[in-house]
């Protein structure tokens, strides 16, 4: 909150009102939105399989596959379907899963937070893996940490997350028996009991990220060190640290930042095949098995959400950019 | 400088109070959790020194619905037989024995059938069973189930007094108390209340009368069973489905794990103490592992399904024996499930294990693997290269297998045969499309009786012949089971004749069960109500 709070006040120093900032950004959202619901019903509406077929079975009979359709309102003409489904966003109604027999926007509430949790410590782990890396790997330029620091992130960006989140399961959960290979506690059932099931996939996930953001750490860092002022520092007679981290540090968040807000939005919006082999009912579980079930409801609400998810991370990093560096002014041409 | 200092400074104090906050609330229930759960051991009395209040069970998807009635879903099914019961259910022998039901009287012209009611029942919701809740239930099935409403048209239920209840009939049936039986939409029975206040979507409570009742379904969780304490069972020894139930064990939890490689590592740990559907490819891993025993059940036939009502093969006897004549069926059955002893090859579409219906009448047409004769016949047929389609979905990967197999072996006779795979809807879609393919391989699960068979529903793969519907109108009213036997083992003579379909083989299903547990029954699904697990 303190936070947010010294970001407004900063951009409201300039004389920029926030506020209609915000205003002009979501504005812009409209038609994006717009485009994307056009998209995704088509495609899923124009895809073979229907969910009658998908929920009443393999020995399913034509007549009562039809039967359901009809029930379901999916015989209905396809543009009264998508008008239809529009009207029922803009009162905020996601519409109701055919298979859970819920609405859309229970459902995305109950499986978005272990996404969240997952997420989150997904991003811790890859922000302290990759910062002092980073950081380490840039101050050692050339040297043997570098070198060594670099190989290391070059192979964590080629191994995809599954095949890390498999191996940790055989090793860590299966040989080792350190940590259960599979499942989901909520936070309410105690912190460990929930942090336990997450660390292996966050590890696999959070892998990736920390390589991605090392690299970009140390790049942003050596970009910086070049500058005059850094000598200026230095000959001041600061000592080292001070100087990388205060100096060099500071003046390479920038790309620093952009690289962890797409990240986080990844992890928030593409944990699918991570989700699914750690079983974890989050986001990517739910549109992975709606998409087998045909559940368009569910499909469109949760692409929709996982839109607005990242248009909003990106505004937030937007937002950031102006308090980490005076020399941006939002909003402003 | 340190106006940002202190700025950053605050950023890292408030994380941190947020996370010790979220930390300290947690720390206080879990440990409120871990008292109750030690108390709740403590007062559960000796069987707690000893055993696990907990089974969990691994399945492979998340059911739609537990409303059995509804559904042919075999993870819907399987977890419904825990809080549901029928009046008639299976024993191991697959012969419908009474289970709510404390007997039947048939009439002499086999159109009415009185069920006398066990009493002292009681619904999970402590309402006593009567005879008002079973004929609402029955002749709800009457209506929902696709069986019931193909093979019993026209029948109904009454009440006759509040213990007994009295079906009558169009016409006779040889095989009424088998389809009330059956584990495919079985008809459980349910309060009145809950019945009525069912939509066309299938009821909103799970209120039944079995050893176990729901308690909660966390979506793409997993399914939460409890205890029923004042379950009654019945006096006889557990076989199948049927018998004595006991629930030893408190909790049930039925996982929906969908990837394969996690529920063999849950099996491994221990995670899960019954594993459903284990893909072949992992048999020897798991059969090495100390901890876990593999038990095998038939689970069903892999049939090709050849069109008959549109195409290449339409009209053409010549052309469909030439594929049936190409077939090595030993090749498929061991590309599509790696081990002998996971297959058995038979020309038989029921389950062997039943003998009633048992017989290997076609045997000529199976598993020929007669290059030459495919051959000859195919010049006969007058083939001139069409190209032929074979449907296929990698969603089952044994379909698929078999599919490429096929393709090769058709190949080998000279036929120009392509494979379009689709995911699983889009297949099922496809399929009902008869001008988009020419044949198709399908696992299925047994039936219990040959009209229940999908080669011979006109709706499955398009076949529609006369010969057959009155050959399945014989079975069904046939005076003794002999008599039908006889019927249907002409019919499947004549399904091979007219070459609609042939079996490839019959697998059997692999489950992974715990060594810790006993009491432990695999029939046609895991019987897990008189397990129990040691600590």
């Amino acid at each position: 909150m303190l936070f947010i709070k010294n970001i407004i006040l900063k951009y409201e120093q300039w004389g920029i009102p926030v506020a209609a900032y915000l205003v002009k950004r979501i504005l812009s959202l409209i038609p994006v939105l717009f485009v994307v619901t056009i998209v995704i019903f088509m495609i899923m509406h124009l895809t073979p399989g229907d969910p009658a077929s998908s929920i009443l079975g393999l020995e399913a009979s034509q007549e009562e596959i039809d039967a359901l359709n009809e029930q379901l309102g999916l015989n209905r003409p396809i543009l009264e379907q998508y008008i239809s489904w529009v009207g029922g966003l803009l009162r905020g109604d996601l519409g109701d899963s055919i298979f859970m027999r819920q609405p859309v926007g229970q459902a995305i509430a109950e499986h978005i937070g272990p996404t969240l949790s997952l997420a989150i410590l997904a991003q811790l782990i890859a922000v302290i893996l990759a910062i002092p890396f980073g950081m380490l790997a840039a101050y050692k330029r050339g040297k043997l940490t570098d070198y060594s620091l670099m190989a290391l992130s070059l192979v964590g960006m080629a191994v995809p997350s599954f095949l890390l989140g498999m191996l940790l399961m055989l090793l860590i959960g299966v040989e080792l028996r350190w940590l259960p290979i599979a499942g989901y506690k909520p936070l309410s059932s105690g912190l460990w009991e929930h942090l336990k099931f997450l660390i292996l996939p966050g590890l696999s996930l959070g892998t990736i990220q920390a390589a991605l953001i090392t690299r970009m750490t140390r790049a942003a860092m050596l970009e910086t060190m070049s500058h005059n002022y850094i000598k200026t520092a230095r000959s001041k007679g600061l000592n080292e640290f001070r100087v990388m981290l205060g100096h060099v540090f500071r003046n390479s968040l920038m790309p620093v930042l952009t690289v962890l807000g797409q990240s986080f939005g990844t992890l928030v919006t593409g944990a699918v095949v991570v989700e699914s082999i750690f079983n974890i009912p989050g986001l990517g579980q739910l549109i992975i098995n709606s998409i087998e079930r045909r559940d368009y409801a569910v499909i469109q609400g949760v692409v929709l959400i996982i839109t607005i998810i990242y248009v909003g991370i990106n505004l937030v990093v937007d937002l950031l950019y102006g308090a980490v560096d005076p020399r941006v002014r939002l909003g402003r041409r | 400088m340190k106006k940002r200092t202190l700025w950053f400074l605050g950023v890292m104090l408030s994380l941190a109070l947020i996370v010790t906050a979220c930390g300290g609330n947690s720390n206080g229930q879990s440990n409120s959790s871990g008292n109750s759960k030690t108390g709740g051991n403590e007062s559960s009395g000796e069987a707690a020194a000893e055993y696990r209040d907990t089974i969990n069970i691994a399945v492979t998807a998340q059911p739609p619905t537990l409303d059995s009635a509804m559904t042919v879903s075999q993870v819907a099914l399987n977890t419904a037989l825990y809080i549901f019961e029928q009046l008639y259910t299976l024993n191991a022998d697959y012969e419908p024995v009474p289970m709510l039901a404390e007997s039947v009287d048939i009439s002499d012209d086999g159109l009415t059938y009185t069920f006398r009611l066990r009493q002292g029942v009681k619904f999970h919701n402590g309402k006593e069973m009567t005879a008002e809740d079973v004929v609402a239930s029955m002749n709800r099935w009457l209506v929902t189930s696709s069986r019931a409403k193909s093979l019993l048209s026209g029948s109904n239920f009454e009440e006759v007094d509040p213990y007994t209840v009295k079906l009558t009939l169009q016409q006779p049936a040889s095989d009424v108390l088998i389809l009330m039986a059956t584990r495919a939409n079985f008809p459980a029975i349910m309060p009145k209340e809950i019945i009525e206040a069912a939509g066309p979507e299938g009821v909103t409570e799970y209120i039944g009368t079995g050893p176990y009742k729901f308690e909660e379904w966390k979506q793409d969780q997993y399914i939460h069973l409890v205890r029923y304490e004042d379950y009654q069972p019945v006096d006889s020894a557990p076989s199948g489905f049927s018998g004595r139930k006991e629930a030893p064990t408190e909790h049930i939890y039925f996982h929906f794990v969908t990837d394969h490689s996690t529920r063999i590592a849950g099996a491994k740990t221990g995670l899960y103490d019954i594993v459903a559907d284990i893909p072949i490819e992992n048999y020897d891993e798991l059969a090495a592992e100390p901890g876990i025993k593999l038990e095998t059940f038939a689970g069903g036939t892999l049939t090709a399904f050849l069109n008959t009502a549109d195409g290449v093969f339409a009209n053409n006897v010549k052309l469909r024996h030439a594929v049936l004549a190409a077939l090595n069926n030993d090749e498929i059955m061991l590309a599509s499930f790696a081990k002998p002893e996971l297959y058995t090859l038979d020309p038989g579409y029921m389950n062997l294990n039943q003998t009633q219906w048992a017989t290997d009448a076609g045997a000529e047409y199976y598993n020929q693997a007669n290059v030459e004769k495919a051959k000859q016949l195919l010049s006969e047929a007058g083939y001139n290269g069409e190209e032929i389609t074979l449907l296929t979905t990698k969603d089952y990967n044994e379909m698929y297998t078999a599919t490429l197999v096929i393709q090769e072996q058709l190949r080998q006779i000279g036929m120009n045969v392509k494979v379009d795979n689709y995911d699983f809807p889009t297949f099922l879609e496809t399929k009902n499309d008869r001008s988009k393919w020419d044949l198709f391989v399908a696992s299925t699960g047994y039936q219990l009786t040959p009209p229940q068979l999908l080669a011979v529903t006109p709706d499955w793969a398009g076949l529609n012949d006369q010969k057959v519907k009155d050959s399945l109108v014989a079975i069904r009213s046939a005076s003794s089971s002999e008599e039908a036997a006889k019927v249907w083992e002409e019919l499947q003579g004549y399904l091979y004749e007219i070459g609609s379909s042939t079996v490839i083989g019959h697998y059997n299903s692999l489950v992974a069960v715990s060594t810790k547990i006993e009491g432990y029954e695999q029939f046609e699904a895991p019987v897990a109500w008189n397990a129990k697990i040691r600590k």
